[in-house]
């Protein structure tokens, strides 16, 4: 067994745990530091994996997204500390399938499928910055500047259905 | 067969599958979305097995891994702006309270 796998799988599993938790708990804070941890075990699989650059965005986005997530759910949910032990979910025995076949699914299609020859080694993590940015600014900027322009059209149409109607306002 | 490969694409797949046990189980908005990160974040640690372990020397797979990015923050962004807007006039965000949006 070498280091990578080992790390992989602890990574991987930490962040399968992490996601169960963030269903399995009552408390909405904690429910937003699972998704955080969960979340943080990918980013250490991506730098496990030599993504670097991936690795340390996804931690430091993560961080903050979720940070912003659980101040949202202690101000929406009704119970946020959980201490009323509330049920919120439905249709459980349905979703529970359908979790268990996206699962049973995807993990055939890993062990399965012929994934062809296999690469050794992967650039140094200064190339691969080198690499991506030239790929981002190259053959792939009309996608990078597509994403970009969505989400300036996504912040102004979340700040658009979010501020109060003047109208109502003024009442 | 690389195992790290298919460790990484089993992760994948669990993360994918409890994300979807979370966006069909719950009913509050904010909880559907955390199902939905789950879902992404599975997608992200498959593509970032494919560029390591298949094609590590082109740099097509990380940039696909930022594109999905782009989305979890968008999802995150329009989402808790419907949550404000149906906090604000039905002062919940329980979807089971939402029969209006029935078809």
């Amino acid at each position: 067994m070498t280091a990578q796998m080992f790390f992989i799988g602890f990574f991987g599993i930490a962040a399968i745990w992490f996601g169960v938790v963030v269903f399995r708990t009552f408390s909405m804070v904690r429910s937003a530091l699972a998704l955080l941890f969960s979340q943080t075990a990918l980013g250490a699989m991506f730098l496990t994996m030599q993504a670097e650059f991936l690795g340390v965005l996804q931690i430091m986005m993560m961080a903050t997204e979720m940070s912003i997530m659980a101040i949202f759910m202690v101000m929406f949910m009704m119970d946020p500390g959980g201490m009323g032990t509330m049920d919120m979910t439905h249709q459980k025995k349905l979703s529970l399938w359908a979790g268990f076949v996206s699962f049973v699914g995807g993990v055939a299609i890993a062990v399965f499928v012929d994934w062809g020859p296999i690469a050794a080694i992967a650039p140094g993590a200064a190339q691969q910055t080198v690499d991506l940015g030239l790929e981002l600014l190259g053959r792939s900027m009309l996608i990078f500047e597509m994403a970009g322009l969505t989400i300036l059209t996504a912040m102004i149409a979340a700040t658009a259905i979010s501020i109060q109607p003047l109208k109502k306002k003024s009442q | 067969m690389s195992i790290e490969l298919v460790l990484a694409l089993t992760t994948g797949a669990a993360l994918f599958g409890v994300g979807i046990y979370g966006a069909l189980s719950q009913t509050n908005l904010v909880m559907i979305m955390m199902g939905v990160e789950l879902i992404l974040a599975g997608a992200m640690v498959n593509l970032v097995a494919f560029w390591r372990f298949l094609h590590p020397e082109t740099a097509a797979g990380q940039m696909f891994v930022l594109i999905v990015m782009t989305v979890m923050a968008i999802e995150m962004a329009v989402g808790f702006g419907v949550a404000i807007a149906r906090f604000r006039s039905r002062g919940s965000v329980e979807m089971e309270e939402a029969v209006e949006l029935k078809g």
